[in-house]
């Protein structure tokens, strides 16, 4: 490798300013699950509540391994094999999406449905 | 032998060889977990039609739960920062300030599966729940191992086959009983009786008397072979069986996992093993936090059987009162859109799972006109010295009970299949940079940027723990 004269402080200071924003996106997920005025859409853990969590998730784990892993500057080779790693990992969670499209039978228990009321 | 590119990067790659290896390493681990999330998404959409317990949603069941999650987050980013910087020390050739930041970095690995162990102590000690026959659920905790079938002995009956017979691990610890023990072989053969008084002599007579069973059933299965050839053969006739009297009544606390059935007299073990005697009480006490009824249909569920085994009208009716109170919120959310309320969302966990109070229970009195009811519920003092309201539940009325551990339900199963798998790549990360940092110094003074390239390596395994951490503590905790 070339000895390059590396501006160590500047990097120091974008790993000080990711850690710290990891620590502040670790808060909002927690004031996320746990704040009701945040619980979006029904009440409860459902769709919406999901996909803003994971959103949270996925700008940590980015971050994590944009700046950390060195991804966002790294040689083309890495990306090649992370782009088949993408593509493996996007089918085998579609593997369950199948399933789910193709259910083997009814659930037992729907069909004494309660028309939106709670029956007495 | 020089290994090539460990430092200098190969002129093809552009990468010297331990960080394209990591890569590779780290992209077939992204498929080992990968495969478990995509079971847990699998498992947790299919949830609602299960027959499954069900699952423990994130803020009712393990609210306490959701801060050690919180806290092992932190921790572990907090860890992950420390890498880098302990890299960078590396690159600006700081060795004590790599040290610093390294050793740092595995004391939080330490913290880390500290905070693990606690929940893991908890969920699989501190935490039981029931089924009851009619799928209703009461979460909670089962006082004194009472699911354990609290049985006097004076008979053992067992097979001179296999394994250890079952019952022997459930003798009360207190005293071994003196047994007699007597094997009969054959009807025209004398008995073989045998005095025993401790449990390593009891196996060490097994051991030896499974022994002399098994050469005498070859022996007699020769017998019949040959007689077979002669054409006239009389079947194999060996009594593999033993028995053990005890002069005093013995105390056995029959774990109901290795048991097949019981009654007033006897105990009956899935390896067929079985003991004689008195049945002392085979009542589960149960300390009742939550109760659900996400897998009753609503309108079984006021004369579900969990009412009549809480014996307790307080607990009902505080109960519906705060199904009333998530319905209406539920109502007002979908009217305002001029929606009903979706099927799905009426058997779900907001209207049917909920914490039950202990602190005004029993107060009402309007519960005695049964006298089982009334005396369905009891105080007792814990070992630690904790004042418990308990309720027994009658062993007929249960379809499954146990601790929270992976038999629990589809949710425990992955809670702990992949928080075990995340916390072995925690402790082999560990041993790995802490190894880099113990060391390190020879090939620090030898070759900085070597050892610089070594702690990249191990930081990016590091990385992608925590990256996996980040997906597991919404998953698993919150959402």
């Amino acid at each position: 490798m070339s000895e390059e004269v590396h501006d160590w402080d500047s990097h120091k200071k974008t790993y000080w300013a990711v850690g710290i924003a990891l620590f502040v996106f670790t808060f909002v997920t927690i004031i996320l699950g746990i704040w009701e005025p945040l619980d979006l859409g029904p009440p409860g853990p459902t769709p919406a509540d999901y996909v803003i969590g994971l959103a949270v998730a996925g700008t940590k784990a980015s971050l994590v391994a944009l700046i950390f892993m060195h991804l966002n500057h790294e040689k083309g080779l890495i990306y090649k094999t992370l782009l088949f790693t993408f593509l493996f990992f996007v089918s085998l969670m579609a593997l369950t999406l199948f399933a789910a499209a193709d259910p083997i039978v009814e659930s037992y228990d729907t069909r004494e449905t309660t028309n939106g009321k709670l029956t007495e | 032998m020089e290994i090539p590119y460990e430092v200098k990067p190969r002129r093809d790659t552009g990468l010297y060889n331990a960080k394209l290896g990591v890569w590779l390493f780290l992209a077939s681990e992204v498929m080992l977990f990968g495969g478990l999330f995509s079971a847990y998404v699998f498992l947790r959409t299919g949830v609602q039609d299960g027959v499954d317990n069900p699952w423990p949603w994130g803020l009712n069941v393990h609210k306490g739960f959701v801060w050690l999650g919180f806290l092992n987050t932190l921790v572990l980013i907090a860890s992950s920062v420390g890498v880098v910087f302990a890299w960078v020390a590396l690159k600006e050739r700081n060795w004590r300030k790599y040290q610093i930041y390294m050793y740092f970095v595995v004391a939080c690995a330490l913290v880390f599966m500290c905070v693990k162990g606690v929940e893991y102590n908890s969920k699989l000690n501190k935490h039981h729940g029931i089924k009851l026959v009619d799928n209703s659920v009461m979460e909670g905790a089962i006082l004194d191992k009472t699911d354990r079938i609290r049985f006097e002995g004076t008979r053992a009956v067992f097979g001179l086959q296999g394994a250890h017979p079952a019952f022997l691990n459930d003798i009360s610890d207190e005293k071994f009983p003196t047994f007699t023990a007597t094997v009969q072989f054959k009807k025209d053969e004398e008995p073989i009786v045998t005095e025993i008084s401790s449990e390593s002599q009891l196996k060490k007579w097994f051991t030896q008397h499974r022994r002399i069973a098994a050469r005498k059933l070859t022996a007699e299965r020769t017998r019949y072979r040959k007689e077979l050839e002669s054409g006239n053969a009389k079947p194999v006739n060996l009594n593999t069986s033993a028995t053990l009297v005890s002069s005093e009544p013995f105390n056995v606390n029959a774990k109901p996992t290795k048991v097949v059935g019981h009654s007033d007299t006897s105990v009956n073990y899935r390896d067929g093993s079985k003991v004689e005697g008195k049945l002392i009480s085979d009542d589960v006490k149960f300390v009742m936090h939550e109760v659900d009824l996400q897998l009753v249909l609503p309108q079984k569920q006021r004369d579900s059987l969990v009412w009549d085994v809480i014996g307790d009208d307080h607990a009902k009716k505080q109960f519906f009162a705060k199904q009333q109170e998530e319905y209406n919120k539920m109502r007002d959310y979908y009217e305002g859109r001029g929606e009903t309320i979706p099927d799905k969302m009426l058997r779900g966990h907001m209207l049917n799972l909920h914490y039950i109070d202990h602190e005004d229970h029993g107060h009402d009195g309007d519960h005695g006109d049964d006298p089982h009811k009334s005396e369905a519920k009891h105080s007792a003092s814990g070992g630690d010295g904790e004042h418990h309201d308990y309720i027994t539940v009658p062993r007929d009325k249960i379809k499954f009970m146990g601790n929270h551990g992976p038999r629990y339900g589809n949710y425990y199963a992955l809670y702990f299949t992949m928080t075990a798998l995340h916390g072995l790549h925690v402790v082999g990360g560990a041993l790995v940079l802490l190894f880099f940092t113990v060391f390190g110094k020879k090939l620090y003074l030898k070759n900085p940027e070597h050892l610089a390239n070594r702690v990249e390596v191990g930081g990016l395994f590091w990385h992608f723990v925590d990256l996996i951490w980040i997906f597991l503590f919404p998953l698993m905790y919150l959402l």
